[in-house]
């Protein structure tokens, strides 16, 4: 039960509470002057007038009450109803945004200024999150450029035996994979923090998903795995052509490897009430329902048993979603195990 | 060819100077962006190899200062932030190439060695290498009097290497050049596409042409 409605009711109790006193002390005081005047009066007289009296003043005078008691509640907390919208309206993308004091240094007031002083912490906190990982990232690409540089040196050396050189080259793909996670790591860290600008121009994205089935078409034929677009409408869209370039091949690839053997991945494009809507579906294992909620987050890679052998960095659909949100989009991810797995992307027409 | 290299940190200076040097190029080696800018206008390089994060002055500043003396050396931006944007904002700083770090090693020296031809090359329109061809109008690849069927990538692939016959061509280069894409695809799109082009242009012919360089990309070369 809200403040608003418990104070409403309990004022209305007090209300109720002072109508009976009234009406009790009113027909002891009518009763005590009949008898004193020895006024011969019908049986209930005291009754009926002290009940005439309560309903034509009491009455209207406890409903005005409780209206004027409403509105004042209803005044008093709205406030805190402000506040409460203006809190919720707090995620980690907005922690720089301080609510609004209203300057009169009321309870309230205090109370907005301590939620803002820790708006503030947390803000902080998370910013030195961020600088920790955008120098992790930056210090660790200096050893891993003098590793991969040595390590080619070495596999290019004359010298070197045949089985060593399996090592260099075994080596180097794992540096270039160390690689690939620190970068994507470095693009998240940045895109969280609003320090990348995305271009903001029309793209033809029938064209963009045209050139992706094709890519996909051949990554997919190692595993014979065939790939169909079934249909891609004519539209435009406004936003950065190289970031849903980059959409388009994290999903295709993602269906592909995510996949069976000989299985299949379909792709459509269509223009739906204002939106392009974009579906990658695919045959494979699927995914346990109680995952599926977690398929966006970094480094998950969903049941490790399944995803032990697939390549990759755990980063791309964190990726394609960010990319998708930064052009004012949705992204939505949904499998049946065993069955189809479709992820499906809608992003405004321009 | 004299290349200025200026990287602070010692030990990648030291392996991208040998592996110049290993090529023939003639290398001055800075560690300070301010340093390193006073060497550059004083002095006469065929080619600039610029870390951006340097002290003294960052990388992107001693190139603008260079670009605003009207100094035209070929610059390739090296970098460790390798993000979004910033190869976009080093090209538009005046840099003629930009590579993310860690860089394949064979990478940088095929892009140095670029830099020295910039707008030297002739577009011709057929291009052969021992006996095959391929007519960048027609869109026709043949070899030995076979006609190969190509997709439109694939004819972008092969003529990209043919144009860079010779040389080897990094992963990277070849994302940028053929697909146009400014980050890494995490996928490996090149391979299986150099797989299937592969196939077409080297099964039953001798000798094999498109060759693997380990760790590093692909060649596609002639007889020597």
């Amino acid at each position: 039960m809200t403040i608003r409605r418990r104070f409403t009711l309990w004022y209305a109790a007090v209300l109720i509470v002072s109508l009976l006193v009234m009406g009790i002390g009113t027909f002891i005081e009518i009763s005590e002057q009949m008898r004193h005047n020895h006024r011969p009066s019908p049986a209930g007289g005291a009754v009926k007038e002290t009940a005439e009296m309560v309903v034509e003043a009491g009455l209207p005078a406890v409903l005005l009450g409780l209206l004027a008691g409403g509105w004042l509640i209803r005044r008093a907390l709205a406030p805190v109803a402000n506040l409460t919208r203006a809190v919720e309206q707090i995620h980690d993308r907005n922690l720089s945004a301080r609510l609004p004091l209203s300057g009169s240094g009321d309870e309230l007031d205090r109370l907005t200024g301590v939620f803002n002083a820790m708006t503030a912490r947390l803000d902080g906190s998370f910013q030195h999150i961020r600088e920790f990982t955008l120098h992790a990232s930056h210090e660790l690409k200096t050893p891993l450029t003098i590793l991969r540089g040595e390590l080619e040196t070495a596999l290019h050396d004359p010298a070197a035996s045949p089985a060593q050189k399996d090592r260099f080259a075994g080596q180097i793909d794992e540096i270039d994979r160390l690689a690939k996670i620190v970068d994507g790591l470095t693009l998240l860290t940045k895109a969280d923090a609003g320090q990348i600008t995305l271009a903001h121009e029309p793209v033809r994205l029938d064209e963009l998903v045209r050139e992706c089935a094709a890519d996909a078409q051949i990554l997919a034929q190692p595993a014979r795995i065939a790939v169909r677009l079934d249909r891609c409408d004519e539209l435009t869209v406004t936003g950065d052509r190289h970031r849903l370039r980059q959409l388009l091949l994290n999903l295709a690839d993602n269906a592909v490897k995510y996949n069976r053997p000989a299985g299949s991945v379909a792709l459509s494009l269509q223009r739906e009430n204002g939106f392009a809507v974009l579906a990658f579906s695919n045959a494979g294992p699927g995914l346990a329902p109680e995952l599926q909620a977690r398929v966006f987050e970094r480094f998950f890679r969903g049941d490790a048993s399944h995803s032990a052998a697939i390549e990759g960095c755990g980063l791309g659909l964190s990726i394609a979603q960010w990319i998708v949100s930064a052009h004012q989009g949705s992204i939505h991810f949904a499998s049946r195990p065993g069955e189809l797995t479709t992820v499906t992307v809608r992003l405004p027409l321009a | 060819m004299r290349v200025l290299l200026v990287e602070d940190e010692p030990k990648t200076a030291a392996f991208v100077r040998t592996a110049l040097e290993t090529e023939g190029f003639a290398v001055d080696v800075f560690d300070r962006g301010d340093h390193a800018l006073a060497a550059a206008t004083d002095g006469a390089f065929d080619g600039i190899v610029l870390d951006i994060m340097l002290p003294g002055l960052d990388g992107l500043s001693v190139l603008r200062r260079l670009r605003s003396q009207g100094d035209r050396t070929p610059v390739l931006l090296l970098s460790a932030r390798g993000q979004v944007g910033e190869r976009v904002e080093g090209l538009n700083a005046g840099a003629d190439d930009y590579l993310p770090k860690p860089f394949v090693t064979a990478e940088l020296i095929a892009r140095v060695r670029a830099l020295g031809r910039r707008g030297a090359e002739a577009k011709t329109t057929t291009l052969h290498l021992a006996n095959l061809t391929l007519d960048t109008v027609s869109h026709r690849a043949e070899r030995g009097g076979q006609v190969f069927e190509l997709t439109a990538r694939e004819f972008r692939l092969l003529e990209f290497l043919m144009r860079s016959a010779g040389q080897i061509c990094g992963r990277m280069t070849i994302i940028e050049k053929v697909w146009d894409y400014d980050f890494d695809p995490g996928t490996n799109l090149v391979d299986v596409y150099v797989k299937r082009l592969r196939e077409k242009i080297d099964n039953g012919f001798e000798p094999k042409l498109l060759h693997t360089v380990r760790g590093v990309g692909y060649v596609l070369k002639g007889p020597a």
